[in-house]
């Protein structure tokens, strides 16, 4: 076989002018892509994109997403977009990477350790001092923090390369990252999926394996532990679910076997890092930080910061915690540095770098600011803080008028700009709706400070331009992911197994460790969960009675339908709504708001969000089965808008769904979780919801006398909504009766939907809850509920009276109802972190005004 | 010739809730300096700290850092010491002779032996802005040719004479932009104004916080508690070192002026920031501030 002939197949016509990663310049596939490019040519565009929608389907089970900002809402979630066809390196040209990454990262470590330690190379202008001391990433206050341990002293913990090629192949780094580099996660993250939806090519290919690197990054987490930390606690700190890369901040959590936690989670006492666990305080030795530098300490960097903990930078400054990157880190992106890095690698490594930088001209030395101001429509411009993502301008894209305002922003700051050289890129084959076709891409590698020197993954993450022509690449906007191959010589031997020889390791206490925030989510989860469902349950009976009644002669029917609409705006407490007679005459419109408009609070769509935003915000701690129905059950709600006509049969069939994702979540949560601390706080708010939701039903439906036959449909609806017709049927044959209702549906603490059972399993739950004394508040709470409803009698409780109203019943459920309220405030108190607000305390104000004038 | 004297900044908060936790971090405490000596000092805080530290910031100030985990209403702050202050260097005036322009182009040319401490006081700052309209304010007095000292003191009585002292009539937060257009400040602004006017030319300068002592009017006893913390600014006069201006009160800073911090701007060294946790909305403050010389 020639290897022409696969290419042919495939259509692929390399970019003119552009290095491509897959085939050389006639045309042939570069010895390391032969393999697959035939594979691919033989596969054909039509399996591609086959396999590129298996893709697209796996990545949205696993719910993975890049959250997009300046969108405005929570729901500005961009699925993960990632092309099937990998970016293939090989073995000879990964070593040139690989050694030449980790020698930018020591060189960045020693300029880091200079500019928060000595600062010797500012004092002999081997760097300008301007560059540092302009940099907003350049925070005084942590001058002198070192990060210590056992871990060879390195003080750039984790870095990240930028890498692109210019037009003869060569790679060159675009940008250093060293703040806290993300993608890595999503990294994995392609790995699973390409190795599920290309599983033989992969095979075939010797890849090298990710998962290593990771179990390198929890022993080098590790080692930078304060010498004082046997067994150090490890926490990842995220500014929470909103942020871009939330996703991925629970990956790395869930995968190293970390808490993930925010900073309202973390406290400061006596000079040391303690997280709010359940029931009490536990300390904290190493910090992968998620958060900007500067956000994380309000008392000392940014003073209106609310993701970050008072004192955490005193508490590093004392050696009692390791933060890493350690704060102040992100001075190292300064564009401008680049710049200066050939001179400072020959200065202190003694030798030029092998993976340079793209040339860059700083703008505050008066030959390259003309140098730069000569070929602006040819470079690349940067200001030297990262303002925003995407700030940089690229000047072939100005046009006369934008270049000349652009050259007077920079004579006026010469300073803040920096000028680099534009690359071209590389073309990588990616697929497009017509087959193959080369796109600009970017690598981003990986690497972690371990021993005194440095890993690198093998492989990254690689992004290309969605567009042929677009010279921008940012997942912010909608950059395309790619796998990166990076091929082995020969059998990669496993290494770095998970299982490890030597003495057991005791467990951390399964009961403790979670984040009391993290408890709270989940305990939300469970009761948005169960809202949703019985909401569901409860709009699928009025539809059934609708279908039935609506328009009809039945008057027993219509009294039904009516009485169950205004049950539906007490349950939710959407008033007025059914209350209104105008509604109750026409209630398609209402109805249909209650299900879809997220907007407003008591509807399902509303309960929805928060659960979904629930789930999100502890997605470390679910199975990953459970992003199977989070997919789907946000569209279920979100595409639940357009006509009107066509709205209603679509709200119906989202109401199955809804109910069919509903229950698989419950049952992943009886299945795939363990019964820890997490799960019993799920399960309890699952417990009193459910039986609030059912005390609620039957108090606005069975607590007055209609007729006979309108009574007796009323109670079909309560079962079915109740999900409890089926076993009355079963168990009482005959026609319905009120108290035999009240026993299955109240006492029978066999059946699952029984606010019996509910009293029983919250329970069971909250004994496994922290306590002080014998028994909780909300234990007592609990146990008083059940002792009255034991006591209760049937038979007396439906007594009618004059007005044909069950005051009993009603006095009944009414207690229980404020009794469950009251057990849930209890908890709330009694095991979440109320974040009580925080202020700047600023004494300087009145202060300095006072002064008078000397006399 | 040197004077001593004894400050005392009393700071007290009052609540509207309980504060459960409160982190704080004072510039307080007078640092050593070529013509300061710091004879004693002590920080109280009420109720009692669970920590109560004291360490050198960036700028090599004196900073505690404290905090409190019982619920309270009420926060004292007291810093007390005896400080003994010598005259400013005698050389200055002979050095500040050279033009202001020959400072200027050391600067920029990284030629100084202190360069990069210039560096850091000639950008703009957290609070200090480089700015075209500072730049024309300064040059009406640095103009071409004209020796440092003589130009310093120029730009300082400009100040002085244009912009009115109001007590209140900003905050900490007010930005330089409006002290400028509507021309009313306290100390803290005046001293960042004239900071952002020989920044603007080129010139490194930087905020100093501390005290003054006032003298009573004729006739009149020294009441106790009405001195304030005070602010003013310093300029570098390359190879004599730093020459420290009040532009509030048009002259230059002399055996009266006890420093406790100095930084970019007021950013770097409040008297007091810190965080709190309350539900309460509201505090109250109260300053008291005494400096009395309590012997040569």
């Amino acid at each position: 076989m020639t290897t022409s002939e696969p290419i042919e197949s495939l259509a692929y016509r390399p970019l003119p002018g552009l290095y491509d990663e897959m085939v050389d310049a006639s045309g042939q596939p570069r010895a390391h892509w032969s393999f697959l490019a035939s594979a691919f040519a033989d596969l054909g565009t039509r399996e591609l994109h086959r396999r590129q929608a298996e893709a697209a389907r796996l990545l949205d089970q696993d719910g993975v997403v890049y959250n997009v900002y300046g969108e405005g809402s929570a729901a500005a979630r961009r699925r993960w977009r990632l092309d099937p066809v990998p970016t293939v390196m090989s073995s000879r040209e990964w070593e040139s990477i690989e050694s030449g990454v980790i020698e930018r990262a020591e060189l960045l470590n020693l300029i880091l350790d200079d500019i928060y330690g000595k600062r010797t190379l500012l004092e002999r202008r081997l760097l300008p001092p301007e560059i540092v001391y302009a940099h907003a990433g350049f925070l005084r206050a942590c001058d002198g923090i070192r990060l210590g341990g056992r871990g060879g002293g390195l003080q750039l913990f984790n870095y990240a390369a930028d890498i692109a090629r210019d037009g003869d192949g060569r790679c060159v780094v675009v940008a250093d990252r060293t703040q806290a580099p993300s993608g890595s996660g999503y990294a994995l993250e392609n790995r699973t999926v390409i190795q599920r939806v290309l599983p033989s090519l992969y095979r075939d290919s010797q890849v090298h394996r990710l998962a290593p690197f990771f179990r390198t990054l929890r022993l080098a987490l590790k080692e930078v532990a304060p010498p004082f930390a046997e067994d150090p606690r490890i926490v990842v700190l995220t500014p929470g679910p909103l942020n871009e890369t939330a996703f991925e901040h629970a990956v790395l959590a869930s995968s190293l076997g970390y808490p993930l936690v925010e900073g309202r989670d973390l406290t400061v006492r006596g000079g040391r890092v303690w997280m709010r666990s359940v029931g009490r305080l536990e300390p904290v030795d190493v910090i992968l930080r998620r958060v900007d530098g500067i956000y994380c300490d309000p008392l000392e960097l940014k003073r209106d910061s609310q993701l970050g903990v008072p004192g955490l930078v005193e508490a590093a400054r004392g050696g009692a915690v390791s933060i890493v990157n350690t704060l102040g880190s992100s001075v190292l992106e300064n564009p401008a540095l680049m710049a200066f890095l050939p001179r400072l690698a020959e200065y202190l490594l003694g030798a030029p770098l092998r993976l340079e930088n793209a040339r860059t001209w700083w703008c505050g030395e008066d030959e390259s600011r003309r140098y730069v101001l000569e070929r602006l429509p040819e470079l690349v411009i940067r200001p030297i803080s990262r303002q925003a993502p995407g700030a940089s301008i690229l000047g072939s894209e100005l046009s006369e008028d934008e270049l000349e305002s652009l050259r007077r922003r920079i004579e006026s700051r010469p300073r803040d700009w920096v000028g680099s050289e534009a690359l071209s890129l590389s073309g990588a084959p990616t697929l497009t709706a017509d087959g193959l076709e080369p796109r600009r891409s970017v690598l981003r590698a990986f690497a972690v400070a371990r021993s005194g020197s440095y890993v690198v993954m093998p492989g990254g993450l690689t992004r290309v331009s969605p567009q042929a022509l677009a010279g921008r690449i940012s997942s912010q906007v909608g950059a395309i992911a790619k796998d990166t191959w990076v091929l082995s010589s020969e059998p990669e031997p496993l290494t770095g197994f998970w299982l490890q020889p030597g003495p057991a390791v005791d467990a951390v206490n399964p009961m403790s460790s979670i984040p009391s925030r993290t408890a709270e989510n989940l305990w939300w989860l469970g009761r948005y969960a169960e809202r949703a469902e019985a909401l569901t349950r409860l709009l699928r009976a009025v539809q059934d009675r609708r279908n039935e009644f609506e328009n009809s002669a039945s008057a027993p029917g219509v009294e039904t339908l009516r009485a169950l609409l205004e049950t539906l705006t007490h349950i939710t407490s959407t008033y007025p709504g059914f209350t209104d007679p105008a509604l109750l005459a026409d209630p398609g419109q209402e109805l249909l708001a209650l299900i879809v408009d997220g907007g407003r609070a008591g509807t399902l769509a509303q309960a929805i969000r928060a659960l979904l935003a629930c789930a999100y915000a502890v997605r470390d701690q679910l199975s990953g089965d459970t992003w199977l129905i989070v997919g789907p059950l946000e569209r279920a709600i979100s595409e639940l808008d357009g006509d009107s006509i066509e709205l209603h049969t679509r709200a119906q069939s989202a109401l199955q769904e809804v109910m069919r994702s509903l229950l698989v979540l419950g049952g992943l949560g009886i299945e795939s979780m363990v019964r820890d601390i997490g799960w019993r706080f799920m399960d309890a708010g699952r417990r009193i919801e459910r039986g609030v939701q059912l005390l609620t039903l039957l108090g606005s439906t069975v607590t007055r006398v209609r007729g006979t036959a309108t009574d007796s449909l009323m109670l079909e609806s309560v079962l079915t909504a109740a999900e409890s017709i089926i076993t009355y049927r079963f168990r009482y044959r005959s026609r319905a009766q009120l108290e035999t209702v009240l026993e299955l549906l109240l006492l029978d603490a066999g059946n699952p939907r029984s606010l019996a059972y509910q009293l029983d399993r919250l329970t069971e739950d909250l004994e496994v809850f922290p306590t002080e004394g014998r028994l909780s508040e909300e234990q007592r709470l609990v146990l008083a509920a059940y002792t009255d409803l034991r006591l209760a009698d049937p038979a007396a409780l439906v007594a009618v009276d004059a007005s044909g109203q069950r005051p009993e019943l009603q006095r009944f459920l009414g207690g229980l109802l404020a009794q469950l309220t009251a057990t849930g405030d209890a908890v709330d108190r009694a095991h979440f972190v109320h974040v009580t607000p925080t202020f700047s305390l600023v004494g300087a104000a009145g202060a300095t005004s006072e002064i008078g004038r000397a006399a | 010739m040197s004077v001593t004297y004894k400050v005392t900044h009393r700071t007290e908060y009052a609540y509207e809730d309980d504060v459960t936790l409160s982190y704080g971090q004072l510039h307080l405490l007078p640092r050593e300096l070529g013509r300061q000596r710091c004879v004693s000092s002590e920080v109280r805080v009420d109720p009692k700290p669970e920590v109560l530290r004291e360490r050198h910031d960036y700028f090599g100030n004196r900073v505690s850092y404290f905090e409190i985990h019982e619920p309270h209403r009420a926060l004292t702050v007291t810093a007390t010491s005896v400080v003994e202050v010598g005259e400013r260097a005698a050389g200055i005036s002979l050095l500040g002779n050279r033009r202001w322009e020959e400072v200027r182009d050391a600067v920029a040319g990284g030629g100084l032996p202190d360069h990069v401490d210039a560096t850091d006081f000639v950008l703009r700052s957290p609070l200090i802005p480089i700015a075209d309209r500072y730049r024309a304010y300064a040059e009406e007095s640095f103009t071409t040719g004209r020796p440092l000292v003589d130009a310093i003191a120029s730009l300082i009585a400009r100040i002085h004479a244009d912009f009115e002292y109001k007590p209140g009539s900003t905050s900490v937060s007010t930005p330089l932009a409006d002290v400028f257009r509507k021309r009313t400040g306290v100390c803290q602004d005046f001293a960042h104004l004239g900071i952002a006017c020989l920044r603007a030319i080129g010139l490194p300068a930087r905020y100093v916080s501390g005290y003054l002592e006032t003298v009573p009017a004729p006739g009149k006893p020294k009441l106790t508690g009405v001195d304030g913390s005070h602010a003013w600014l310093s300029v570098l006069i390359p190879e004599a070192g730093w020459l420290d201006v009040d532009p509030t009160n048009d002259q230059f800073a002399g055996d009266r002026y006890v420093v406790t911090a100095y930084g970019r701007d007021y950013a770097d060294v409040p008297p007091l920031n810190g965080v709190i946790y309350t539900e309460g909305k509201t505090e109250k403050l109260k300053v008291a501030v005494d400096v009395v010389a309590v012997g040569p």
